[in-house]
């Protein structure tokens, strides 16, 4: 989950690496940091540094964490040999390490040798059973094969014992979705909303999830959802004032005829009224397909 | 809807799905594509010039609300110019998952009920490799379209023999190659990056410029 401002940070700091402007260190970290996969952008930043004994020693401690890093860079980019040459390089210096287990299985992966990485991955689990990144290894090869209910199984025992991992929640969410099973990918959300109520991407996609689903009380309560984003988002969501838009006359659409307590129209004319706003401001050429949508949907005149 | 039909595909709109594969390779990739039907004058048969693609979204597909608000925005202003929606495209997220999904089969439907000659664009994952890495020219793109049993079928399989696709400019490949050395897919802005920030053009009229 990168925010806005974090990705322009990193973005930056790309280019500037790209044309010779150094800083190459402080982009890998902020990789690592954010979690975003950029592996060809790692592998070509971190390679020389690894190759360069003075730059190497510069890193001290961190060193070895670069050879993880550009390792599993490497193996995105299906360069086979430079990720052996870490992994060999790792597991010299940690022998019997789970960690740099883990990476052979990976590398196992990368090459389609399934069969292989899973022994590795279940000698790690006779000793560590309880080693959670092993146990997602084996949920991230079962949606390699394209095995997706195995992947879910998986997904769901791990989450019977580690269920404050927040990621898995949502990992499990996107593949639920990814094979139409809105009203699982629904439940998982609202795990999620349980545990942290305040974070607004989980209100922002369990009302995706509602809304596609459709149906007057899911979209009744796909409006709420879209409510509580753009509340704790100070009206900075552009989907959740689309959302809270669409809502309105989906339902209105839905409704037509039957005879409805008369609800307060404010909410979704105070989006439109935002989203013209903001279009006004920083996409004026869209402001006339704006206009146009929200007119489609009775919000304006 | 029996009888032959041919698509032609403009070099804009094929440049434009393949940079926006290129860019999440990470991830599934879908798009709309805008054209309109033509008759080929005297020889009876239907043909559907696609004209231009709308790179959609690289996560989620198969949630409703940025696709419905796409087709809304893509109707009202490709309208002006007298084209609709004719079709759509999708690139699979796993390199060997060469299936048309059942959200692009769902996604067609819904586009078929407006044009009948609906195109469904599967991206082939190891053509695009072909491309890139050996610079082979063959389209990377296969067509779907709706037999008469209301499934989408591979274009030239079956009954539907005639069917075919088929890229406009022969300059494509070459300008393809060309925007590949220069990732110019950097560039390419798609529906979900317009609604994380309004001022990216989803329409990436500055692209080709």
């Amino acid at each position: 989950m990168v925010g806005a401002a974090e990705e322009v940070h990193l973005n930056r700091l790309e280019s500037q690496v790209e044309n010779g402007g150094g800083g190459a260190w402080e982009y890998l970290c902020l990789a690592r940091k954010l979690k975003v996969r950029r592996s060809d952008k790692v592998l070509k930043f971190g390679l020389p540094i690894l190759n360069d004994p003075r730059a190497r020693s510069k890193l001290g401690g961190e060193e070895w964490t670069l050879y993880e890093q550009v390792a599993i860079a490497a193996m995105d980019c299906q360069q086979i040999d430079i990720a052996k040459d870490c992994i060999t390089t790792l597991l010299k210096r940690f022998p019997g390490s789970t960690r740099v287990g883990r990476l052979n299985g990976m590398l196992s992966e990368a090459k389609g040798e399934f069969a292989e990485a899973e022994r590795v991955y279940e000698q790690i689990l006779e000793k560590n059973p309880l080693d959670q990144a092993i146990q997602k290894r084996k949920v991230a090869m079962a949606k390699a094969r394209g095995d997706l209910s195995a992947a879910v199984e998986l997904l769901n025992k791990y989450l019977e014992i580690f269920m404050a991992d927040y990621d898995a929640w949502r990992e499990l969410a996107e593949i639920y979705v990814s094979q139409q099973m809105y009203k699982q990918a629904a439940f998982c959300y609202e795990e999620l909303i349980l545990f942290q109520p305040t974070v607004p991407l989980y209100h922002l996609a369990y009302a995706e999830v509602l809304y596609t689903m459709g149906g007057l009380e899911n979209l009744q309560t796909a409006k709420k959802y879209y409510a509580s984003t753009i509340d704790l988002t100070g009206g900075q969501n552009t989907r959740a004032l689309y959302g809270v838009c669409m809502c309105a006359f989906a339902i209105s659409q839905l409704a037509k005829g039957r005879s409805k307590e008369q609800e307060s129209a404010d909410l979704q004319s105070l989006a439109a009224e935002a989203l013209l706003k903001e279009y006004k401001q920083r996409a004026p050429d869209k402001v006339a397909i704006l206009t146009a949508t929200l007119r489609g949907m009775k919000l304006i005149s | 809807m029996g009888g032959d039909c041919k698509y032609e595909i403009r070099q804009e709109a094929y440049v434009k799905l393949v940079l926006h594969a290129l860019k999440h390779r990470a991830s599934a990739v879908n798009g709309l594509l805008v054209g309109r039907l033509v008759d080929a004058a005297g020889s009876g048969s239907a043909g559907v010039q696609i004209v231009d693609a709308v790179p959609l979204s690289h996560s989620q597909i198969g949630l409703l609300p940025s696709l419905e608000l796409a087709l809304i925005q893509v109707e009202e202003h490709y309208g002006a110019q007298d084209l609709s929606v004719v079709g759509y495209y999708q690139a699979n997220e796993r390199f060997n998952d060469e299936q048309l999904s059942g959200a692009a089969r769902k996604i067609g439907d819904h586009i078929f009920r407006y044009f009948p000659r609906a195109a469904l664009l599967l991206l082939s994952n190891n053509y695009l490799e072909a491309l890139l890495k050996r610079k082979v020219n063959i389209p990377v793109v296969e067509l779907y379209t709706r037999n008469s049993s209301k499934s989408w079928e591979r274009a030239g399989l079956g009954l539907e023999q005639s069917t075919e696709l088929t890229i406009k400019e022969p300059s494509a490949f070459s300008i393809l190659l060309d925007y590949i050395s220069s990732e110019k897919w950097q560039e390419i802005v798609d529906f979900d990056d317009h609604l994380d920030d309004i001022s990216k053009d989803w329409l990436n009229s500055n692209l080709f410029k």
